[in-house]
């Protein structure tokens, strides 16, 4: 039994259709992320789950009981804000236990829950102050214990970690994951962020447009991306896309004169003389230095930029830009004519119409 | 160097304003002032020195407590009512539904309308002849015959304050309205999941953000109902039987329908005196408020 069923959810808002059919099944203690850019549904799909918007067509299902039409404090769920959703004129210590105080806690285990949950967060000294006084960070663990304190079925996370810095971000990501591993919770997490995706989720939800894109572990969305899209969005610097046309079991890339062999598992599904789209990741490129194996091919360099830990360097195959990700000392400088290599099995192949890989699995 | 050419200039650019105001706020308030230690009449005598008789006699006279008592029940009842009105009327105008646009612009109208049309307005739905209201209460069977509500001195204030409030209630609800829309929707959600129910929900989560603009609301509301005259003077003239005569037409009876120049003054000035010391008190309780939040 799952613990989370969504079952072919849609969402209508007159003419617009924000959900097109959303199904996805949740094991227990899992951390399901919903990664996609501004209006592709994801917090349409949250605010669904946590009963503040109630679907067009489709079933929710928590444990063994359909919560559609529920009210929201009836379904068993926590929701974490992106803009904290802190109460002002509340102490911390009742913002985190109100959520008890409403369910007619006796005050003697409502404050013990509260402790406890406090100590888990590390933020026993704060509990008798105002969430004006506290910083972006501090108001986000409130907000987590908020949720923790009431041991729900399931989570939600809208966005958590997009008001905070770089810094605090990177901080409190690593603290979820910890909270993650040691409670065992079920999670549904909505972030834009790829980097919060890949490190968070068990699995990741690449929804576009209202649909799902791509469901699999963050491995399979990075290793295996089903579209274009995904290719696109995961990963950073994203994945390279370079036209290219199939020729006698070779690739020939747009813009470059020299021919690289067609990686073993595509060459069954592609046809001579069809047009296809090239993927390769920044980091499986490498600087030639002579006597590798491997797909090779020419490139003009344009930019070199040093971010520290590596050298992120972009170059031009005649109209077409590549980028790569090299290690910092690579002696690489601007307008310089190199060759770059790429293992052949790392390559992707896609359908330029469709956009789909043509990866057959 | 420059600081002092800058104040130089700032005074110089207020200048006229200080001029003006002296000559219309600042003079005739010193001039009330002398008057009110005066036997003088509004017309014919310029009066004499009478120390703090006036003073005396307007405390001590059953008028001025009579009028007080009115007052202070005029202005609680219609104000809590306005309130109360004011903050429901927010909350349903804050829901989603069709014509919510058009009944938030309706609403305004009876604060937007001239208090003398209000008055006149509220009179003739009060006709002991062929108002409106002896009309819907006798067909509903509430009364038998027709009544004076104007006319009586146990009626008039209570419908004065009715008149009131349907003309006041909208500016209240009006800044509910505006806090209503500034509380964040992911709070109201957390409630939502929280377990809070509407009237918790109202209490500790909506309530905090409305009580700032409230107070403001309260503090006027509250000065402007101690000062009432227009409403009054249309609809009863402080009558029947002084029932209705609040502090603002007792001043208004004492120093031009009776031309006592003099105790008018003096009791002007204790009606702006209450006034000072209710807006003094307020301003503190927004300070407070302010504070707290």
């Amino acid at each position: 039994m799952s613990a989370l069923a969504i079952q072919n959810i849609h969402k209508r808002y007159g003419e617009v259709e924000t959900l097109k059919g959303i199904d996805i099944d949740l094991e227990s203690g899992e951390f399901l992320v919903l990664l996609g850019s501004s209006g592709c549904g994801k917090s349409t799909l949250l605010n669904i789950i946590a009963g503040l918007a109630e679907p067009t067509g489709g079933d929710i299902r928590i444990g063994e009981r359909s919560i559609l039409g529920a009210h929201p404090k009836d379904r068993d769920i926590a929701m974490v804000f992106q803009s904290y959703a802190l109460y002002p004129n509340m102490s911390v210590a009742r913002n985190i236990g109100f959520g008890l105080e409403m369910r007619k806690v006796p005050p003697a285990e409502r404050e013990k829950a509260v402790k406890e949950t406090a100590k888990l967060l590390q933020i026993e000294n704060l509990l008798a102050r105002k969430p004006s006084q506290l910083s972006g960070g501090q108001r986000q663990r409130v907000a987590i214990g908020r949720a923790l304190v009431r041991n729900p079925q399931v989570f939600l996370f809208d966005e958590p970690l997009s008001n905070l810095d770089a810094k605090l971000r990177m901080e409190m990501r690593t603290e979820l994951k910890r909270l993650h591993q040691m409670l065992k919770t079920t999670v549904v997490y909505v972030t834009h962020d790829q980097i919060e995706a890949m490190t968070l989720a068990t699995r990741i939800a690449v929804m576009r447009d209202g649909r799902i894109e791509q469901l699999g572990t963050p491995e399979e969305i990075y290793d295996r991306p089903a579209t274009l899209y995904v290719a696109g969005f995961v990963g950073s610097p994203p994945m390279n896309i370079l036209d290219a046309t199939v020729s006698k079991e070779q690739l020939l890339i747009l813009g470059d004169d020299q021919p690289i062999d067609m990686p073993v598992h595509f060459r069954s599904v592609v046809a001579d003389g069809q047009r296809v789209k090239v993927g390769i990741r920044p980091e499986a490129l490498r600087v030639a230095k002579g006597g590798e194996t491997g797909a090779q091919f020419k490139a003009r360099i344009e930019v070199v930029e040093l971010t520290g830990p590596e050298l992120v360097t972009t170059a031009r195959i005649g109209e077409q830009r590549i980028t790569a990700c090299l290690p910092p000392r690579s002696a690489v400088t601007a307008g310089e004519d190199r060759t770059f290599v790429v293992d052949v099995d790392v390559l992707h192949l896609f359908d330029p119409q469709s956009g789909r890989s043509l990866a057959t699995d | 160097m420059s600081g002092t050419w800058i104040t130089t200039r700032a005074w110089l650019l207020m200048l006229p304003l200080l001029v003006v105001m002296t000559a219309v706020i600042g003079w005739p308030l010193i001039d009330t002032v002398r008057l009110s230690f005066t036997d003088a009449k509004l017309v014919g005598t310029e009066g004499t020195f009478v120390g703090l008789d006036n003073y005396v006699k307007v405390l001590g006279g059953s008028s001025f407590q009579r009028a007080l008592v009115t007052t202070t029940w005029f202005a609680v009842v219609s104000v809590t009512a306005e309130m109360v009105i004011g903050v429901l009327a927010a909350l349903l105008l804050n829901q989603q539904f069709r014509g919510r646009t058009a009944l938030r612009a309706l609403m305004i109208l009876p604060w937007a309308l001239p208090t003398v049309v209000n008055a006149t307005l509220w009179r003739l739905i009060y006709n002991p002849e062929y108002g409106a209201l002896n009309a819907a209460l006798t067909q509903l069977g509430l009364i038998d015959s027709y009544r004076s509500w104007l006319g009586e001195p146990g009626s008039a204030l209570t419908a004065l304050i009715v008149a009131d409030c349907w003309k006041n209630f909208p500016l209240v609800a009006l800044i509910a309205l505006a806090a209503l829309q500034a509380v964040p929707r992911d709070i109201t959600a957390a409630s939502l999941v929280d377990g809070a129910g509407p009237l918790n929900r109202f209490r500790y989560v909506i309530m905090p953000y409305l009580a700032g603009p409230l107070l403001v609301a309260l503090v006027l509301r509250t000065i402007e109902a101690f000062k009432v005259f227009d409403l009054i003077w249309v609809m009863t003239r402080g009558g029947p039987a002084n029932s209705t005569r609040t502090l603002s037409i007792l001043v208004y009876q004492e120093a031009f329908s009776f031309q006592r120049a003099g105790s008018g003054a003096s009791l002007a000035l204790i009606v702006t005196l209450l006034v000072t010391v209710l807006a003094v008190a307020y301003a503190g309780l927004v300070r407070k408020a302010a504070g707290a939040s």
